[in-house]
């Protein structure tokens, strides 16, 4: 999956959010907020092609998690991005 | 011989050239409060020509509008970008202006609608030209009172300008300062708002400023109440009323910082309200006193 292109990761007052800025996204009124690790993940991926796999060994590079948990983990911040409209299959 | 006049918005000049002759001068009256004597640096000029040559036209932004929306589309161009204007979606195109890559200077050609083209011309221009200079174009109408202006947000049809005259009614010292495109501008720190020359329908261009009191989104609802809103809600709040074209960096960046230090600096709110005088009453009661 890929980051699509337009979306640019902000941060204000301690919270990350992704707001549309591209040409396709002119109208992209949507905001998607992100916890400190989805921002990492997302700093890391920005630009290329990536899987959960991918986004589960940078969780386990960070933080002390097994791969189990940075997996499920991963999952569910591939989902959310997915549904949100930001990250393409 | 072109009659160039220069005008300062919120602390920015620019200037407008018709060629001699031209009467439009008539019809431009919003822009009067606003003339500055002198040859100060202008940030940029818009002047008005019979035609232009340009080339490498393709697409940036190209409006879908609703029949009753007015038109903008816009390209880049070598050296710099192309916009299209019309009253209306339907309509065709009534004006045309090539804008340099810095948005310092534009020409502009027009066959129709010709004040309406130099209003929403100069706007453009302003808007993407002062998005780096802390200075951001919002979609809203503003009344002060007490010394601090106030902004009411929403999308079109929800009741700005109604909630405006609310505030006017009902709440003693209340007065207009702009109904449609008032300026924000952080000066020394503080988010000041500016009455403009752009007030939509309602006659109201007022060379003066004030600090910002807070900042309210107006949301139509069966009853009236108000509470304060998170910053990351007061901040995609503001975004989604600010004018310029996200899609050039420079221009993102500008308004991104911009809107992100406001919405620090002042409080903003969600009004859920009918239009009525209760309405103006819970707000200005929460409102005041807040800034």
């Amino acid at each position: 999956m890929r980051i699509k292109d337009g979306f640019a990761l902000r941060s204000i007052a301690g919270h990350h959010i992704v707001i549309g800025e591209g040409v396709a996204q002119v109208d992209f009124k949507k905001m998607v907020s992100m916890n400190d690790s989805a921002a990492y993940l997302w700093n890391n991926v920005e630009g290329k092609d990536f899987t959960v796999e991918d986004l589960a060994n940078l969780l386990t590079d960070k933080y002390d998690v097994t791969y189990e948990k940075a997996f499920s983990a991963a999952s569910e911040v591939a989902a959310r991005w997915i549904e949100a409209g930001v990250v393409a299959r | 011989m072109a009659v160039k006049k220069t005008y300062c918005v919120a602390g920015h000049l620019f200037s407008l050239s018709l060629e001699e002759g031209d009467n439009t001068w008539d019809s431009l009256a919003n822009y009067e409060p606003f003339v500055v004597s002198g040859t100060g640096e202008v940030l940029f000029s818009l002047e008005l020509v019979q035609g232009f040559e340009m080339s490498g036209k393709r697409d940036l932004y190209l409006s879908k509008p609703e029949t009753m929306e007015q038109r903008i589309d816009i390209y880049t161009v070598d050296g710099g970008y192309l916009f299209e204007l019309a009253p209306f979606g339907h309509q065709d195109i009534s004006g045309r202006m090539i804008v340099s890559g810095d948005f310092s200077a534009g020409r502009l050609t027009t066959v129709s609608d010709k004040v309406f083209c130099i209003n929403n011309a100069l706007m453009l221009l302003y808007a993407f030209r002062t998005a780096a200079l802390d200075t951001i174009e919002i979609h809203a109408s503003c009344v002060v009172n007490e010394g601090k202006g106030f902004l009411f947000l929403g999308k079109s049809g929800t009741g700005k300008s109604t909630h405006s005259r609310l505030w006017l009614k009902n709440i003693p010292g209340s007065r207009l300062l702009n109904d449609d495109n008032p300026v924000i501008r952080i000066v020394d720190g503080v988010p000041r708002v500016f009455g403009t020359p752009w007030s939509g329908k309602t006659p109201c261009y007022i060379a003066r400023d004030f600090p910002v009191g807070a900042i309210v989104r107006i949301n139509r609802a069966p009853h009236d109440a108000i509470h304060r809103m998170e910053v990351i809600d007061a901040f995609a709040s503001l975004y989604s009323s600010s004018s310029g074209l996200r899609a050039i960096k420079s221009v993102a960046d500008g308004l991104f910082a911009t809107v992100s230090a406001v919405v620090e600096k002042v409080p903003s709110y969600l009004l859920d309200c009918l239009p009525d005088d209760n309405a103006a009453i819970v707000c200005s009661k929460e409102v005041i006193g807040h800034g």
